[in-house]
């Protein structure tokens, strides 16, 4: 091996690059070098040819002449990444056409790369091995990512039973269901409960994140009355927010607009959102929860009376794990996941969510669906 | 919660039946029984015939919409509440379409399981009271 050359650190060797051109001492020539350094060779004279050729061997990697009888290789190139889409392989084009206007095309028809001839052997293997590898590594990293996706899934299924009878029994104890409790055994007991509550609820969320990562979430729509779908979460969450004497109101001012959303789900984004608002707002506050509609929109807002979005922390509010520096006020845990999932729901329903610091305290979520037609 | 009956409960978890089961003690049903397959859930129905079954969906070897179909064969009448872990709308329909009378997802906060224990009692047992019915010889 030659000494100036550096050593590849991915093994390309078996990787496949199909090579068009009509003239058949190029294909001879390239193919001998591309041959020597491990890689498989198939051969096309012809755009049409190649398209054949591509459609049966699906090669990695795919080397395309421009200036061909029947279709060109602009032309072959657009039709493979229109047949192929996001699987097509990268195309490096090799074209005695060499204006900066001939160039653009090629970028413009697809291609990653663009050689010109006549070409040096070795620029044309270091492009070749850059592209491969650049493929192999999104390769490999796509299956990474839906690996993760699956583990995490996963241990989280398997994570959520047993800590759901950790909680559940820890409930049922506090509730004396098996005897009177002295007060440390009491104190114990809730304190298994509320740490494998908050468990739970981390479980739970990477559970729906790894859900809606590996493209696993379905929406169930159904035409929905919105208020009265925040009405139900209004009324449940104003139980906890009692605790801090917390009051949540609920204003409506609309025709009680209808509109498709998959009920579970968009409960989730609501309750997720009152429940933050109480989590940061100080004791005593009022949480205002708010039905919106437009012409083309409804939706609802929930305000706080909490410290508001800082501004150099704004971008990480919707983001996994993107937790901010306010603190909950009682004690309540957080695990960063909850808004990313919310903006997940809602992108999914077409819509969106958004938040606004309102001038004095406190700030303000809005979520806005696209209208039931 | 105003029932007489029996509850038979089939889990492959342990921790699950012993958390159901408590729960429902709780809730004031004193006829438990368990199951922890499909098989053995077909068994102890045949035995005991209780009133209401609590099945689990995600099962090894006979999952759960499987054993309530077995069940039913076994008896069109009997009335089964299906255990889930996720709300899995598909997984819901499939076990409304075979003839299940409702699900209860066990991960929820007890009160809100109690709650969906009770209103299916209160649909299943509206008219044909199982108070009436002898308990199994044992």
């Amino acid at each position: 091996m030659d000494d100036s050359q550096p050593t590849p650190s991915i093994d390309l060797k078996g990787r496949s690059v199909l090579i068009v051109d009509d003239d058949r001492v190029n294909l001879k020539i390239i193919g001998g070098i591309l041959r020597h350094e491990g890689f498989e060779i198939s051969e096309a004279s012809s755009g049409e040819q190649a398209l054949e050729v591509y459609a049966e061997y699906r090669p990695n990697l795919v080397l395309l002449d421009v200036m061909m009888p029947g279709i060109d290789g602009f032309e072959t190139c657009r039709t493979l990444k229109k047949t192929y889409g996001e699987t097509c392989a990268p195309v490096i084009f090799i074209t005695a056409k060499n204006k900066a206007d001939d160039i653009v095309m090629g970028f413009d028809a697809g291609g990653v790369d663009y050689l010109t001839k006549p070409f040096r052997p070795k620029e044309v293997l270091a492009r070749i091995r850059t592209h491969l590898s650049n493929q192999l590594l999104l390769e490999q990293l796509s299956k990474a990512n839906a690996a993760k996706d699956r583990f995490l899934g996963m241990c989280a299924h398997d994570l959520r039973n047993p800590l759901s009878s950790i909680r559940g029994l820890a409930e049922l104890m506090s509730e004396r269901a098996a005897g009177s409790l002295t007060d440390e055994q009491m104190e114990i007991v809730q304190t298994i409960h509320g740490a494998s509550q908050s468990m739970l609820q981390l479980v739970n969320e990477l559970l729906d994140v790894a859900t809606i990562e590996a493209g696993h979430l379905k929406l169930a729509k159904e035409p929905t009355k919105i208020a009265e779908l925040v009405k139900r979460s209004v009324h449940l969450s104003g139980i906890e927010a009692a605790k801090k004497d917390t009051l949540i109101e609920m204003v409506n001012r609309t025709k009680n607009p209808v509109i498709d959303v998959d009920r579970n789900k968009m409960r989730q984004v609501v309750d997720n959102l009152i429940n933050n608002a109480v989590k940061y707002s100080p004791r005593g506050s009022l949480i205002t929860v708010q039905i919106n509609a437009d012409d083309s929109s409804a939706g609802f807002s929930v305000k706080d009376n909490g410290p508001g979005i800082p501004d150099n922390e704004r971008h990480k509010l919707f983001k996994d794990y993107g937790r901010l520096s306010a603190q909950p006020t009682g004690g309540e845990k957080s695990t960063g996941l909850g808004l990313a999932i919310c903006r997940k729901i809602v992108e999914a329903h077409g819509g969106t969510i958004g938040a606004d610091n309102i001038p004095g305290h406190g700030c303000e979520f809005v979520v806005r669906l696209p209208r039931h037609k | 919660m105003n029932f007489n009956g029996s509850i038979l409960i089939v889990d492959d978890e342990a921790h699950i039946r012993t958390f159901i089961s408590l729960l429902l003690r709780h809730l004031g049903v004193n006829r438990i029984f368990e199951a922890k397959n499909g098989n053995e859930a077909l068994e102890v129905y045949e035995k005991e015939r209780p009133d209401l079954i609590l099945l689990d969906v995600n099962m090894p070897m006979m999952d759960g919409i499987e054993t309530l179909r077995a069940l039913k064969r076994a008896n069109p009448d009997c009335v089964v509440v299906m255990l889930t872990s996720l709300a899995n709308r598909q997984t819901v329909d499939e076990s409304a379409t075979h003839g299940a009378a409702n699900y209860i997802r066990k991960d929820a906060p007890f009160e809100e399981i109690g709650r969906a224990l009770a209103e299916t009692i209160d649909t299943c047992f509206e008219t044909d009271a199982p108070e009436t019915k002898p308990p199994p010889q044992s």
